[in-house]
């Protein structure tokens, strides 16, 4: 077909930072995405307003904001934070705004005071780990160069400093809840009910994890770690990733929808190209791609890698747990007593963090809870229907049936029943729904396990050996050949720094 | 990968050990991957000379035999060594080594092949694991034979005239080739001496009879049983290398930089980076010109055998160790492998010592023995290569 500088695979928000960030540097680049839109699992759409996967936004970094040529402060970053509303079945719903906790009711809750210092030692935790956890992993290989290594030294030393300054106290602290579960977390300071289990459930999102699972507490520092506030901007979350997409278009990138790339293309040991599906070829010195390790793999050849790297692709971890459902109602989502004005927020259904706890159990052994933690986020259609965008845990990719569509129905009738207990008559707004399970996800967007991390955010797989040990520093195997999806540090949630840090890496500058 | 033998379950029997049983005046037997293996059967000398002057059978079934079959076999044991093994045609047999990521090397072995898709990989150390690893990805069939092939090593100058009195027709078979003579029974001009010799490949039950059958056919060839201390003279003669003992496989070490790479061992004519991605390949061509050290083929002064002698330059830096010495009763010198740091094994070989502790009658002595680094085999009579081979 044509020559490039560069070939990024995959337009989820991880390829189009990436491809912006080469483009922005002068790179000659293509794009490929297997889908007809652009976005991703996070663009993709069942029809207006309702969001097909994700339907939050947090955690954009300012540093990919700033390295796509946008402005953290403007639209589509600058939304205002959403309350969320922790629902509970006794009515008494928890509202959380600012950081600051109240009855629905508008009474204050008891635990407001040790809640507020919660989150802000969690957002305390959450600065001090993001020099780390932005940059590219530490370790970097010889190669990257004396002023990627200077760099990384102060980031350690920028830790350190953070440290000190906590106090003997603090650190010591810091240091005994970094590796432990959210559920002691939360519980130490906290009675048991909808704030602890709304802590709960926000460190096991998208996780094959339940609150007592160790590292639980480093998950919920992480999604954080820029304050832990929840937008939905205007026009959505699609409009987000459309201005990724308009990112990289402005940039100069070439972008080819509908062409799923079938094979990496490699000559002595280097990175030639791409072929796609219908046998056209691109030649490209560089190649980032967005999809798991295992597909990257799988497209350049098993032959290309060393046998220990096969091993470790082929056991990174990659459940996904988390289903989505989008409700049609026939009147605006509001459950009594949970809001004084009418306005958006995000709802969460996890009472208490032992009913996290349990909805989790059934997903060890292959099955789906039967009581969900549900996240929900109402939709509103100007001119349209209200819609519910839900996210439902723990619905496992290897479910012990397989995902059937009596397994579908079923896990529908579980999410309406929770929230039926939660928000009496939920069950007579409802006049249609979308389920999309795992396995569909997977199918959709080629994340493995339909994990919406590409692989398990745990201990083992964090930082330098994320996807997994050796393959911790975007480069993978031939020369070139670079991963720069959400498998990658620091990994998923709408972020872009996978993308962001692949493509400096494969520029030969990591930051 | 080091096996865990329970010692209440003993040391088992191979296929032919009730042969070596009779044989056997010293009973000398050691632990061979769990079987019970003579050390020797008499006298190591009479051994070592049937080997050198007549004909010597060795029970060799407790080496690790592998089946790769496949329309992908061929790509998958590419990746797996470090050679082409593209190169080599249906009936050869090469010698090839494997190396982890990092270039260090796993275990060394033969490389049969069988048919275009069919191999046969023998070794020493256990290598299933590893083996299902590298097969992933690939259309291809990995099967261990190791208790279901047994293998008779029949080497030394009368070994061609045996084979032929015992009616096996292997006259055109040249060095590493390999031949289907009976429907169950393989046999390759293979060997771990240096001579003439030949391995017999057959299933395990079939083992006793092939033993009988060489037996009664090499009565006047001077066909002797021998164990394994003889061979290893042989092996050092002949330059060849012993996992666990002039290398450690990397997968069996526990402590950090112990595994050396191909280079290091004075292998690197089996690295061909030539041939697109094997595994290890990047380590290796990042390290290809900067060894750490090297295996030296050493001449020592004076006759005490030098193995596990520290090595010094200039008598005071110590700079390596021996890892095989032994009397050569052919070549009649004193010869050893050495495991030498750079640079001293490039700049330093004319001022290299060992030092050799002797034991003489209750009281210890020290030589520093002078050590005159070789090139080649210490012996290496063309009748190995000869085709076809003589009678003797």
């Amino acid at each position: 077909m044509s020559n490039f500088d560069a070939i990024v695979i995959g337009g989820g928000i991880n390829g189009l930072v990436a491809a912006t960030v080469l483009a922005r540097r002068g790179k000659s680049v293509c794009l490929f995405e297997q889908n007809d839109t652009l976005g991703g699992m996070a663009g993709l759409s069942d029809g207006p307003g309702t969001p097909a996967l994700a339907h939050l936004v947090y955690n954009i970094s300012p540093k990919v904001a700033l390295e796509i040529g946008s402005d953290i402060d403007a639209w589509p970053f600058s939304a205002p934070a959403l309350p969320t509303v922790a629902l509970a079945e006794s009515g008494r719903h928890v509202i959380v705004r600012d950081g600051r906790a109240t009855f629905a009711d508008g009474t204050p809750h008891p635990d407001a005071d040790a809640f507020q210092a919660l989150n802000e030692r969690i957002a305390r935790y959450g600065d001090i780990l993001r020099a780390i956890a932005e940059a590219p992993p530490p370790g970097m290989p010889k190669h990257a160069g004396y002023g990627a290594a200077l760099r990384a030294v102060r980031r350690l030393g920028r830790m350190g400093m953070g440290l000190r300054a906590m106090g003997k106290a603090e650190t010591r602290r810091f240091m005994q809840v970094l590796l432990s579960n959210v559920y002691d977390f939360a519980l130490d300071d906290l009675d048991e009910g909808p704030l602890a289990g709304l802590l709960a459930a926000d460190a096991v999102r998208g996780a094959a994890a339940g609150p007592r699972s160790p590292g639980t507490v480093f998950n919920l520092i992480y999604r954080m770690g820029h304050g832990g506030h929840v937008r939905v901007p205007e026009g959505g979350v699609g409009a987000v990733l459309t201005h990724f997409a308009t990112a990289a278009r402005d940039a100069g990138c070439r972008m080819q929808t509908a062409r799923a790339v079938a094979r990496i293309l490699t000559t002595d040991d280097c990175v030639t190209g791409v072929e796609i599906a219908d046998g056209e070829i691109a030649h490209a010195p560089l190649v980032l791609a967005s999809p798991g390790a295992g597909t990257t793999l799988s497209l350049t050849g098993t032959d290309h890698f060393d046998i220990e790297t096969a091993r470790r692709v082929r056991k990174i971890r990659a459940r996904g747990t988390a289903a989505k459902i989008n409700f049609e109602l026939s009147r605006p989502f509001a459950p009594e007593n949970a809001l004084g004005p009418p306005g958006p927020a995000r709802y969460v259904v996890a009472p208490s963090a032992a009913y996290v706890e349990r909805a989790f159990n059934p997903s060890k052994y292959g099955a789906m809870s039967e009581n969900p933690v549900i996240e929900a986020v109402p939709q509103s259609v100007s001119g349209g229907r209200d819609w519910l965008s839900c996210i439902v845990q723990y619905a496992p990719s290897d479910l012990a049936q397989g995902w059937t569509d009596a397994a579908r129905a079923r896990l529908l009738r579980h999410t309406t029943d929770t929230l039926t207990a939660v928000v009496p008559g939920f069950s007579e707004q409802v006049t249609g729904s979308q389920i999309t399970t795992p396995d569909q996800i997977e199918a959709r967007t080629g994340a493995p396990g339909g994990h919406w991390h590409q692989a398990e955010m745990s201990l083992d797989q964090v930082l330098s050996v994320r996807p997994a040990n050796m393959i911790g520093h975007y480069a993978f195997g031939p020369k070139g050949l670079f991963l720069c999806g959400a498998s990658t540090h620091p990994g998923g949630d709408i972020m872009g720094l996978s993308g962001c840090n692949a493509a400096l890496c494969a520029l030969g500058d990591p930051a | 990968m080091s096996i865990m033998t329970d010692p209440k379950l003993g040391l088992m029997d191979g296929p032919v050990h009730d042969r070596l049983e009779r044989l056997s005046c010293s009973r000398r037997w050691y632990d061979w991957a769990g079987y019970a293996a003579p050390a020797t059967l008499e006298t190591l000398e009479n051994e070592y000379f049937a080997l050198r002057n007549q004909a010597a059978l060795l029970d060799i079934s407790p080496m690790k035999k592998y089946r790769i079959t496949g329309p992908a076999s061929e790509a998958m044991l590419n990746r797996l060594v470090t050679r082409d093994v593209r190169k080599i045609a249906v009936g050869r047999v090469s010698y090839v080594v494997w190396c982890d990521e990092e270039g260090m090397l796993i275990d060394d072995g033969t490389l049969f092949r069988l048919a275009q898709d069919e191999w046969l990989l023998c070794c020493q150390e256990p290598m299933l694991t590893w083996l299902c690893d590298a097969v992933w990805g690939f259309d291809a069939r990995i099967e261990d034979d190791s208790d279901r092939l047994a293998g008779l090593a029949l080497q030394g100058p009368t070994s061609f005239a045996l084979l032929e009195a015992a009616g096996l027709d292997v006259a055109t078979l040249r060095p590493f080739d390999c031949a289907r003579i009976a429907p169950d029974l393989l046999v390759s001009r293979t060997g771990f001496t240096g001579d003439l010799g030949y391995e017999l490949w057959t299933d395990w039950p079939e083992a006793a009879a092939l033993w009988d059958r060489l037996w009664d056919a090499g009565w006047d060839l001077g066909l002797r049983g021998i164990g394994y201390d003889a061979v290893n003279i042989a092996r050092i003669e002949a330059g060849f290398i012993t996992a666990g003992v002039d290398f450690q496989p990397v997968h069996a070490t526990e402590r950090l930089h112990r595994g050396r790479t191909p280079f290091e061992l004075g292998l690197s004519r089996l690295v061909d980076f030539d041939k697109g991605h094997f595994n290890g390949r990047r380590a290796l061509w990042k390290v290809r010109n900067s060894p750490r050290s090297l295996l030296l083929r050493v001449d020592v002064e004076g006759f005490k055998p030098a193995q596990d002698a520290l090595v010094y330059h200039g008598r005071r830096r110590e700079v390596g160790h021996i890892t095989s010495g032994v009397w050569s009763p052919t070549a009649k010198r004193n010869i050893a492998l050495a495991h030498v740091e750079t640079p001293w094994a490039i700049t330093g070989k004319t001022n290299l010592f060992a030092d050799i502790y002797v034991l003489e009658e209750g009281q210890w002595n020290r030589r520093m023995a002078r050590l005159t680094p070789q090139t080649g085999a210490f012996f290496k009579p063309p009748r190995a290569r000869l085709t076809p081979p003589a009678r003797h």
